[in-house]
């Protein structure tokens, strides 16, 4: 061994006792120690990675990027998988790729139309509005909070181009009324994954069903690598336009520190370029820089391992907070899976009903003070931003249960950081409240 | 392109076919990763360190089927200093890297084919070739593989067990010099003197008009082979050239 691969692992078993010392596991103490509802699950592992990586000092995306991809497409059973900064950035690739002059007439053009829904996460929608192409909302369900396939299909018309959506909170919509309706009208389908890693329908994974699925690997999400995401596909074509977005809008899809794969880089002819131009500085689209750093992967290649477990935790603790809660059913809706799918539940949403004889401000305002946090169903109603009002857009149907979610409805956490003492606290304060208890407001 | 993966490989066996010609069987450590007939991979001969960046390579056309991974072949033959590196330096037994699989170069027409194979550049199809079956429809495939010797037809076999399996693949052979074998004297039609040209091959093609050419080989039989197919009208965008530098 080298002296630099010796000092390499003393370095790294000096991290793992570093990690020992710094986040020994700590007995949970009710209405001291937050119930987070979500945040980064790691060990030794995540941290061993991230120095190891940093010690190769490459920083840009390398052997850990390359075995991510190459991990997460398997897992996936796909062909292709990109990572990216963030999900917002993975929504924004995949809906920009599909602008592009490379798909010919099937290409979105402005004033296209997509379908989408406005009770969601503002960077489903953002990249629709970016790329000047027209939103058209439909509602929600109450309960599963994803769109209402029947109103989709009253909302296609001759403009309608694509649907754009996510898995809200980890539970799929219906991907067999949306695929039908995608292939029926020739739609592009981008599934937004982001909160729904693991996440089945039909036992088959989400994220797999569209030409384009996009991936978040922010703290909050499934697995994480701090600031991360992917564009998913199994379509070869569909992945070097991304990449290409992805990677300053090159025609070239050489990875960073990488030249000449295709073995034409001084032998091409684009537009009016001189021929032989390098391809390395050819550009095909209007792109961005969304590319990850080495040091992000390695995390991620850390936290993929655990993927699996972290699914499972999820939905037992989602199982054990329904069980829990269920003698409140009359005053709560609680979350529900949609037909034939397994969600890998992102958070547990709850919809103070009308006559509850309470509101979601009293319960959030009392769960807050017991040191449980809560979360909106993100955006509420994305029209009713100031960012939003004004933009062009449709609304097929009215949006009357998004306006439910924007005012009474909001989330705990499932993640796989709370354990039974915490479930338990979580559990006992909804029954102080339910009971009439309100003190500790904030 | 599926994810392109760095593998280092086994050399678990070197075939010399004589004139500086050779066959790798390479074995990665791990599967190699999903890829497409005709795509191609990158070797090198210099040690990689994953931590590092990547060496000096030289790109391959991966000769052997999509459906095992476990095994990866190539076919080369000593142009220049990177091929005669290859040649004496790698021995079974050996390890070398590799990243794969790259390239547009797949045959995905669902019309006719016809296809332009020179020397090596067969390797591009070998794997198109094992897996080609009957079509269902009136679908035709033409071949036209040349070598410069009847012994430097190293895919002959693999063609052979298409063309029996597929009776709508049409094979014609080009051989530079030496002779034709004897066995195939009396089927002059299918073994021809020369170099790959599309003239010889042009009234073997039903529908020029419906068709997608594909060449691989040296650059000289690319450029000539192209050149030809414009003049008698093809649509460039009905061209597609195996072409690296």
């Amino acid at each position: 061994m080298s002296a630099a691969s010796v000092l390499r692992e003393q370095i790294l078993s000096l991290v793992r006792q570093y990690h020992e010392a710094q986040f020994p596991v700590r007995p949970f103490a009710p209405g001291h120690d937050l119930a987070h509802y979500a945040g980064r699950v790691f060990d030794a592992e995540e941290l061993c990675h991230l120095v190891d990586s940093s010690l190769d000092f490459f920083l840009t995306a390398n052997r850990y990027a390359e075995r991510f991809e190459a991990e997460f497409s398997d897992y996936l059973g796909l062909s292709d998988a990109l990572l990216v900064n963030s999900g917002s950035s993975a929504n924004l690739v995949a809906v920009t790729s599909l602008t592009s002059p490379k798909l010919g007439e099937r290409r979105l053009k402005p004033g296209d139309e997509v379908l989408t829904v406005a009770a969601g996460f503002p960077t489903t929608l953002a990249p629709i509005l970016q790329n000047s192409l027209v939103p058209v909302f439909v509602d929600v369900n109450l309960g599963d909070y994803t769109a209402d396939p029947n109103r989709l299909a009253d909302a296609i018309g001759p403009k309608t181009r694509a649907i754009v959506m996510a898995h809200t909170l980890g539970v799929p919509f219906d991907l067999d009324a949306v695929g039908e309706l995608a292939k029926k009208h020739d739609l592009w389908l981008i599934e937004d994954n982001c909160d729904a890693l693991g996440s089945r329908y039909r036992d088959r994974l989400t994220g797999t069903f569209g030409h384009l699925g996009t991936m978040s690997f922010y703290p909050a999400h499934h697995i994480t690598m701090g600031e991360g995401g992917c564009v998913v596909t199994n379509d070869e074509r569909l992945a070097r336009i991304a990449r290409s977005f992805r990677d300053w809008g090159r025609d070239c899809y050489c990875a960073g520190g990488e030249s000449n794969t295709c073995g034409t880089r001084f032998s091409q002819q684009f537009g009016t370029l001189p021929h032989g131009f390098d391809h390395k500085y050819v550009y095909s689209h209007v792109g961005y820089n969304l590319k990850v750093t080495d040091m992000q992967a390695a995390i991620g290649c850390a936290q993929l391992q655990k993927l699996d477990t972290f699914i499972a935790r999820r939905r037992a603790n989602f199982d054990w907070l329904l069980n829990a809660l269920r003698p409140y059913e009359d005053r709560l809706l609680l979350p529900r899976a949609t037909p034939h799918s397994a969600p890998s539940w992102f958070g547990f949403a709850i919809t103070v009903r009308d006559g509850a004889g309470f509101t979601r401000a009293e319960l959030v305002r009392f769960l807050e003070a017991n040191r449980i946090e809560t979360r909106s169903l993100f955006a509420g109603n994305l029209l009713r931003h100031p960012a939003f009002t004004g933009i062009p857009h449709r609304v097929v149907g009215g949006l009357a249960n998004t306006d439910t979610v924007m005012h009474q409805t909001f989330f705990v956490g499932v993640y796989p950081g709370l354990d039974r003492a915490r479930l338990e606290h979580m559990a006992s304060a909804f029954a102080r409240f339910m009971r009439g208890e309100r003190a500790g407001g904030l | 392109m599926a994810v392109a993966q760095k593998l280092q490989c086994a050399v678990e066996r070197i075939v010399d076919h004589g004139e500086h010609v050779y066959t790798l069987v390479l074995r990665p450590d791990r599967p190699a990763p999903r890829f497409r007939a005709g795509q191609f991979l990158h070797l090198a001969l210099d040690p990689y360190d994953p931590t590092g960046f990547w060496p000096e390579s030289r790109v391959f056309s991966i000769a052997s089927s999509p459906d095992d991974r476990s095994a990866v072949r190539v076919t080369y033959a000593v142009h220049g200093q990177f091929t005669a590196r290859m040649e004496s330096e790698i021995r079974e037994g050996g390890r070398v890297w590799i990243k794969m699989p790259y390239g547009d170069f797949v045959i995905d027409s669902p019309g006719d084919v016809v296809l332009f194979a020179g020397g090596t550049g067969i390797s591009a199809f070998t794997a198109y070739l094992e897996a080609l079956s009957p079509p269902a429809s009136d679908r035709s495939y033409v071949l036209g593989y040349g070598a410069r010797t009847a012994e430097l037809l190293i895919y002959k076999d693999v063609v052979d067990r298409s063309a029996a399996r597929v009776p709508a693949l049409d094979v014609t052979w080009f051989v530079e010099t030496g002779a034709i074998p004897s066995s195939r004297i009396g089927d002059p039609t299918r073994w021809l003197p020369g170099r790959v040209s599309v003239a010889a091959l042009w009234t073997q093609i039903r529908r020029p008009r419906e068709s997608d050419f594909y060449i691989s080989g040296p650059p000289a039989m690319l450029a000539a082979v192209a050149a030809d197919l414009r003049a008698r009208q093809v649509a460039p965008e009905a061209i597609h050239i195996d072409a690296w530098e």
